[in-house]
């Protein structure tokens, strides 16, 4: 497995409201190299900014993220070739009008010849089993499908990490379990953010980020018992909101 | 979010003369299109032109019903314009003008339903190879073409969601209820598109 290294990274950035930069992320310092990695938190807690920063999306204020040992500020375009990202919103990641077109313009840099890239689009969306929605709009789709769409024209440049913010928060029951199921199969490392505390339960490793901080890094039931304590105890801090 | 509100024809497989004619061909068809609004002075001609584009269509195995949908987003438009023009310039201006209008989206939108979209970019990418010599990336180009196809539905659908949205609070005669959100839903999406294209690496300048 690739390793994906933080090393004192700080993300702060610039708001009109203080005269001090918001801190996004603060002091993180990790290695990540297990297979399956999940990212759980509250909203607003820094899970994507950590996200964006493994595919250079996002620049780190201070430290180096480096994937397999490339800087994601230095060599940003080797980096982006080997981290596939998932957004959360398939809409806004599908850029052309029907899933065969997207997974074909995923592939315009690397394949030049048309048919060879048609034959490679229609492997990546047979392996999903999305061939016979290749040429439907993008529109038409559910929202399932369209996730894996994504999901789809990412796999098609073979990165060997995949990168997925809140890919099920926008699914219902059955395409999350599609989604769940069609992620086990993969076999690139996989770091994902989530609000779904079962897919978390499916990783080899959790990090619970709060207030720009890890604040637990480690085994998936305790990572997920430490994160709904902490939603409890701010939920409750003096017994006022409870039921 | 609606996005069905598609100006141009989405491609449809098919075999017929017009899927298989060049590129080149179909795309001087579209400019010729674009010249003769121009040049031509005569409703006649027009509508002689836009009829024999409507049988070209037809004969792609397009089909009535996406000859409809590219032409129906334009009707409210080209009513406007078409009573416009009676009424400032008369019935035969009038209905050139919109006549010609409707030859050029129905030319455009038999190259977009006979031409499968990575070929119309990799024509695309040729036309701009000249281009290369001053610094210009023919891919960014095509790259372009393809995002704002697939942008106006997008921003068609907002509308419609925006209009609904608005109805259902009782400001549907608010025009500022209706072009803020579509513009700060647009701009959104043009954030989101050009970071999801960045975590693609598409876009960017070639190795």
């Amino acid at each position: 497995m690739p390793a994906v290294a933080f090393d004192q990274v700080r993300v702060a950035v610039e708001t009109e409201d203080s005269p001090q930069p918001k801190v996004l992320l603060d002091a993180v310092s990790l290695r990540l190299d297990e297979a399956r990695v999940g990212v759980i938190g509250a909203n607003g807690s820094g899970k994507s900014t950590l996200l964006r920063l493994v595919n250079g999306l996002i620049q780190p204020t201070s430290g180096t993220v480096t994937v397999d040992g490339d800087d994601t500020v230095r060599a940003v375009r080797k980096v982006r070739r080997n981290v596939g990202f998932v957004f959360t919103d398939p809409l806004s990641q599908l850029v052309m009008p029907t899933g065969r077109e997207d997974v074909e313009l995923s592939l315009r840099r690397s394949v030049r010849n048309g048919t060879e890239r048609r034959s490679k689009a229609e492997s990546a969306l047979a392996r999903l089993g999305l061939l016979h929605l290749a040429d439907q709009s993008i529109y038409e789709l559910s929202g399932g499908e369209r996730q894996l769409m994504a999901l789809a024209a990412v796999l098609a440049v073979e990165p060997k990490v995949l990168v997925l913010d809140e890919p099920s928060t926008l699914l219902d029951l059955r395409n999350r379990e599609l989604l769940r199921r069609t992620l086990a199969d993969l076999d690139q490392q996989i770091i994902m953010s989530t609000h779904d505390l079962d897919l978390a339960l499916d990783m080899d490793r959790v990090l619970v980020v709060q207030e720009g901080q890890v604040a637990f890094d480690g085994a998936p039931t305790e990572a997920v018992a430490a994160y709904r304590h902490w939603c409890m105890q701010a939920l409750d801090p003096a017994g006022r909101d409870a039921p | 979010m609606r996005g069905h509100g598609f100006l141009l024809a989405n491609y449809v497989p098919g075999n017929s003369l017009l899927h298989r004619a060049p590129l080149a061909l179909k795309f001087l068809v579209v400019l010729a299109c674009g010249l003769l609004s121009f040049i031509v002075v005569d409703w006649r001609i027009s509508a002689a032109v836009l009829a024999a584009l409507g049988g070209l269509f037809l004969g792609s195995g397009a089909g009535l019903k996406r000859l409809w949908g590219a032409v129906r987003p334009l009707a409210p438009v080209l009513l406007v314009i078409g009573l416009f023009q009676w009424w400032q310039l008369g019935g035969p201006t009038a209905a050139r003008i919109v006549l010609n209008i409707l030859v050029c989206v129905v030319a455009a939108s038999l190259l977009t339903a006979t031409t499968p979209i990575q070929q119309l970019l990799d024509g695309v990418v040729q036309l701009a190879r000249p281009f290369q010599r001053f610094g210009a990336d023919p891919e960014r180009f095509a790259l372009t073409i393809g995002i704002m196809l697939r942008s106006i539905p997008f921003i068609a659908g907002t509308f419609a969601d925006v209009r609904d949205s608005a109805k259902a609070r009782g400001l549907e005669r608010n025009p500022r209820a209706l072009v803020l959100p579509v513009f700060i839903t647009s701009v959104a999406y043009a954030r989101q598109t050009g970071e999801a294209l960045a975590a693609r690496g598409l876009g960017e300048a070639e190795d």
